[in-house]
């Protein structure tokens, strides 16, 4: 139970505390037969098929409709470069299974961190309390899940070393320095991990999935007559090292450098209603609140969400089309497989205007008799999936971005996001817009920045009135959406857009700047 | 139920750590064990929706080499995967680049401890039984349902507690433990509203000891109260009038007060407050104390995350910048005296009044009683924050609000802090009233 039951999306960029380091201290995966991920928890720690069925007999021992066990093996590191030296090292290792009974729409979850089987046994025995009926059985064969591969790395990938990090750290902090005498400080991160799972179902599906994950950060001051601003931005997603180019060093730098110092002649945004247009790429987080959250099935087959009776209806324009996509090459929030077993696929969740799909895990796929989206996801084995999304997206229209700042005369343009809420029974939510532009007379002008922007989701969608065909997917890797404690990676994407009414929370009179 | 864990001896596996750590290259070392024992129940529509139990441990390692600094956690205690561990934390610090700033503290600093009983841990904990749990969910549920009544669209009760137990020991003579408990228990709503709106309001309250938890039905009560007053929420027309952000949320806008505090902040640049130690930046009224002693408090301890002795202090003194957040690392990059890198209890002085009173005395007025997103930039201080309300005038309830914001720079907001409650909340490590602020601007229509 976490005591605040908000949802939320925190960019993590900023000098992200937490996690660690350097390569697993278990055996590296020495095999050459070119198993990607199979049978990992086989060979390291003698998880094999007799134990499994073990297992999940006695999970649904006293009865319940399935159980599952989710074994998982990541380890994490971070190296950090502050005042021109990369002196901060810091890994972890989340090692365990996670055992899950349901019935119909109850949960019992025991997990533990020894993967013996006395401690596995015991936890299958908490699961198993959920119910108190007789025994169900367990499917006598396993069968391999078929899935995609959606980021795929080498037989032998176990990780992005610490050595490989520390020359790229350097060239972040030397770019940024370069770019600008303002700049005063530069801190610079790279986060990796590599995540290797095994869930097996009662149902006979038996998925492994190793996912790599990282991001390449940098966050600089910049100092113009004794004035500071800050800025900061990151590349990564469900990738190897291969990804870290000396480009990606130069996308990271000139747009931390140049948007800090553009802040400079930024001045106080408005307040109250008013036209806003969203930017290409990481503005998609505003689907993701105002939409995405209240489609995620547990909450309408609760009943608790704005959305729970609309299926079916029209709730934007025609030239509105909404997917949330666990298959995009290498983005944050793709999925070979879900945490429960359901292969990563595409769900459309508004097609033409009309709302057409919720987002599902295997509980509200059976409450609704549908099949599951593959979207039951969880942070680690210490805690049991739940419907999350994966990366949200809307598909372009046929305006172009010129037209569309016309169209709105006067109000604001939104260029970077660094978080967002909602409010999943109103509908209400928020993002916080780090970086912007005026909009005044149909054109670009003055900067602005640190203003949250509040709408309600389906008046938001109603309210989309143009789209521009210039989609961008947000390939940052530090996006972390939160949802009852359990934070997951995910993406988004937006092709530049008007909204033709929300409300800014700016600190000036509308109308007018002096 | 029957975790069977094997027991390790938390003192013979740290003295072993730091023996094999120091063996292994380092100059010294930090080894942290803590071990965790937490048990979930949720329900929902009179049965339970989940039930989860498990026991969590952790060992962190923090090695110094040569000035050089690497830190990892692993929870798997098997002594031949743990040399390993320990060979490949050394191996991580030695390839980092030098930084002279990086050391365990002098030992001077860890003296003069408080030995005083802080109550953190119930004794009854143990004594807890799953049935005993299910009737305190049942309860908050139950009170939750009747109050809601006909307008209750769904109900969640819950009730989480934990027994957590900690050991750390450096290899330059520090050793500090610590055992608590904690519970968590209270209930969200979702209410029907006009249209497609359902709102859902929230009540949970967190304690040390089971016994200081306020009577089960009031938590559920007082759940299904505040999801009421969330009906018929609209947006005004952008104005500026006095706020009062109500106690127990008003952490969230104070946080943007606190962060620049910190010596990390200060050192890389990125702190408005850095040069306003001694100045005024809030009104006479903003005294903010962190006192780590209160007893059972959410955010008492007696030792930091350096080592160092916990102490009372004010952070704010009547509105003037008194003490920054200083840890051991960033006192040395600095060249300060080190003052705590962390928090305990934060405090604000309650006033005399009630919010009724005040309310009553400020004409057009807005209690602030929820956040959506927002933000605060620790580098100028500017602030933005969805919320969610009550408009009030001259004393009369006007209507309730939803899907504004406030907007600010800290440097101005506090020093229209014109009155404080008489409420603090208790259930919570921020132990704020209530807080008056005048002409805030409130961006709606």
């Amino acid at each position: 139970m976490k005591p605040i039951p908000r949802r939320k999306f925190i960019q993590s960029s900023a000098l992200a505390g937490g996690a660690l380091l350097f390569l697993p201290t278990l055996k590296a995966c020495s095999s050459s037969g070119g198993q990607l991920a199979g049978n990992y928890f086989l060979n390291e720690f003698g998880i094999d098929e007799n134990l499994c069925r073990k297992l999940l007999a006695e999970a649904l021992s006293k009865g319940g409709d399935f159980a599952d066990l989710y074994f998982e093996y990541t380890v994490s590191n971070y190296l950090g470069l502050e005042d021109g030296k990369v002196n901060q090292s810091y890994g972890d290792i989340s090692l365990g299974v996670g055992i899950r009974t349901v019935k119909g729409d109850q949960i019992g979850y025991g997990f533990t961190q020894d993967l013996i089987e006395e401690s596995m046994i015991s936890a299958a025995s908490t699961a198993a309390t959920i119910s108190d009926m007789s025994a169900t059985s367990v499917d006598s064969s396993l069968s391999k899940l078929q899935t995609g591969d959606y980021y795929p790395v080498a037989p032998d990938f176990n990780g992005i070393p610490g050595e490989s990090k520390l020359p790229l750290l350097q060239k972040v902090n030397e770019k940024c320095f370069d770019l600008s005498a303002e700049i005063v400080k530069v801190n610079a991160g790279f986060s990796s991990a590599v995540k290797r799972i095994l869930i097996v179902t009662s149902d006979g599906v038996l998925a492994e999935d190793i996912i790599p994950r990282g991001y390449l950060y940098a966050s600089v001051v910049a100092e113009r007559n004794g004035k500071r601003e800050q800025s900061s931005w990151n590349l990564g997603g469900a990738r190897d090292f291969s990804f870290y180019t000396d480009e990606v060093v130069d996308e990271i730098t000139s747009k931390s450098v140049n948007n800090a110092l553009k802040l400079f002649d930024a001045i106080q945004p408005p307040a109250g209603e008013m036209p806003v247009v969203l930017g290409p790429g990481v503005t998609g987080v505003l689907l993701h609140e105002a939409i995405g959250h209240g489609m995620e099935a547990d909450f309408n087959r609760k009943k608790t969400s704005t959305y729970s009776t609309m299926i079916g209806k029209k709730v934007a324009e025609p030239f509105v089309n909404i997917i949330d996509d666990g298959t995009n090459m290498n983005l944050a929030g793709s999925i070979n497989v879900d945490d429960e077993g359901t292969p990563g696929k595409k769900t459309v969740l508004v097609e033409n205007g009309i709302l057409t799909s919720y987002l599902h895990d295997k509980i509200s796929a059976k409450h609704y008799g549908v099949e599951p989206t593959g979207n039951g996801r969880r942070q680690d084995f210490q805690n049991y999936p739940i419907p999350r999304m994966r990366n949200t997206f809307m598909t372009g229209g046929d305006a172009t971005p010129e037209d569309i700042i016309k169209e709105a005369g006067n109000g604001i343009y939104v260029e970077d996001v660094s978080n967002g809420q909602v409010k999943i029974g109103e509908g209400d939510f928020a993002f916080y817009v780090s970086q912007g532009r005026m909009i005044e007379n149909g054109k670009l002008t003055a900067p602005i920045k640190d203003v949250n922007i509040m709408g309600n989701g389906p008046k938001m969608l109603a309210n989309i009135t143009m789209a521009a065909d210039d989609l961008v997917m947000y390939r940052g890797g530090a996006g972390q959406c939160g949802k009852n404690g359990q934070g997951v990676p995910v993406s988004f994407g937006m092709p530049t857009s008007l909204v033709k009414s929300l409300t800014v929370g700016g600190t000036q009179q509308k109308g007018g700047r002096s | 139920m029957k975790t069977k864990e094997k027991e390790v001896n938390p003192q013979e596996l740290s003295d072993w750590v730091i023996d094999q750590t120091l063996k292994a290259g380092a100059d010294n070392c930090k080894v942290s064990l803590s071990k965790r024992r937490l048990v979930e129940i949720n329900y929902r529509e009179h049965k339970p929706e989940v039930i989860k139990e498990a026991t969590t441990k952790n060992l962190y390692l923090e090695v110094f080499i040569n000035n050089r600094y690497a830190g990892q956690s692993t929870p798997d205690y098997r002594q031949s995967t743990l040399s390993d561990f320990i060979k490949g934390v050394v191996e991580s610090a030695k390839i980092m680049e030098e930084d002279p700033y990086r050391t365990l503290p002098d030992p001077e600093y860890y003296e003069g401890r408080t030995t005083e009983d802080l109550q953190l841990n119930d004794p009854s904990y143990s004594a807890l039984t799953p049935d005993e749990r299910h009737q305190m969910v049942k309860s908050v549920e139950d009170s939750c349902l009747e109050k809601g009544g006909d307008k209750v669209i769904s109900v969640e009760a819950g009730e989480y507690d934990s027994t957590y137990e900690e050991l750390v020991k450096t290899s330059n003579g520090f050793e500090g433990s610590s055992q608590s408990t904690i519970y968590q228990i209270g209930a969200s709503m979702t209410a029907q509203d006009e249209g497609d709106r359902r709102p859902e309001g929230y009540n949970y309250v967190s304690c040390r000891y089971k016994e200081d938890l306020p009577p089960l039905d009031e938590v559920g009560t007082v759940a299904a109260e505040r999801t009421l007053d969330l009906l018929g929420g609209k947006k005004i027309a952008t104005t500026k009038i006095p706020v009062i952000l109500e106690n127990r949320g008003a952490s969230r806008v104070l946080n943007g007060l606190l962060n620049p505090l910190s010596g990390g902040s200060i050192q890389q640049k990125r702190s408005f407050l850095a040069d306003k130690k001694g100045e005024a930046v809030g009104s006479k009224l903003l005294t903010l104390t962190d006192d780590p002693f209160i007893p059972r408090g959410l955010g008492s301890k007696t030792y930091d995350g350096d080592g160092f002795p916990a102490r009372k202090r004010d952070l704010f003194a009547e509105g003037v910048v008194n003490e920054f957040i200083v840890d051991w690392y960033y006192s040395r990059k600095l060249g300060w005296e080190p003052t705590s890198g962390s928090i305990s209890n934060i405090i604000i002085p309650p006033g005399k009044r009630s919010l009724e009173e005040i309310i009553k005395d400020l004409g057009r007025c807005m209690l602030i009683t929820g956040y959506i997103g927002g933000n605060s930039n620790s580098t100028t201080g500017d602030f933005s924050v969805g919320i969610i309300g009550k408009l009030y005038e001259n004393g009369q309830f006007v209507q309730n609000v939803a899907e504004m914001n406030i907007a600010d720079n800290h440097l101005n907001f506090w020093k229209k802090l014109v009155e404080v409650a008489n409420d603090p909340y208790k259930y919570s490590q921020a132990i704020f009233p209530s807080l008056v602020i005048d002409d805030v601007m409130v961006a709606g229509i």
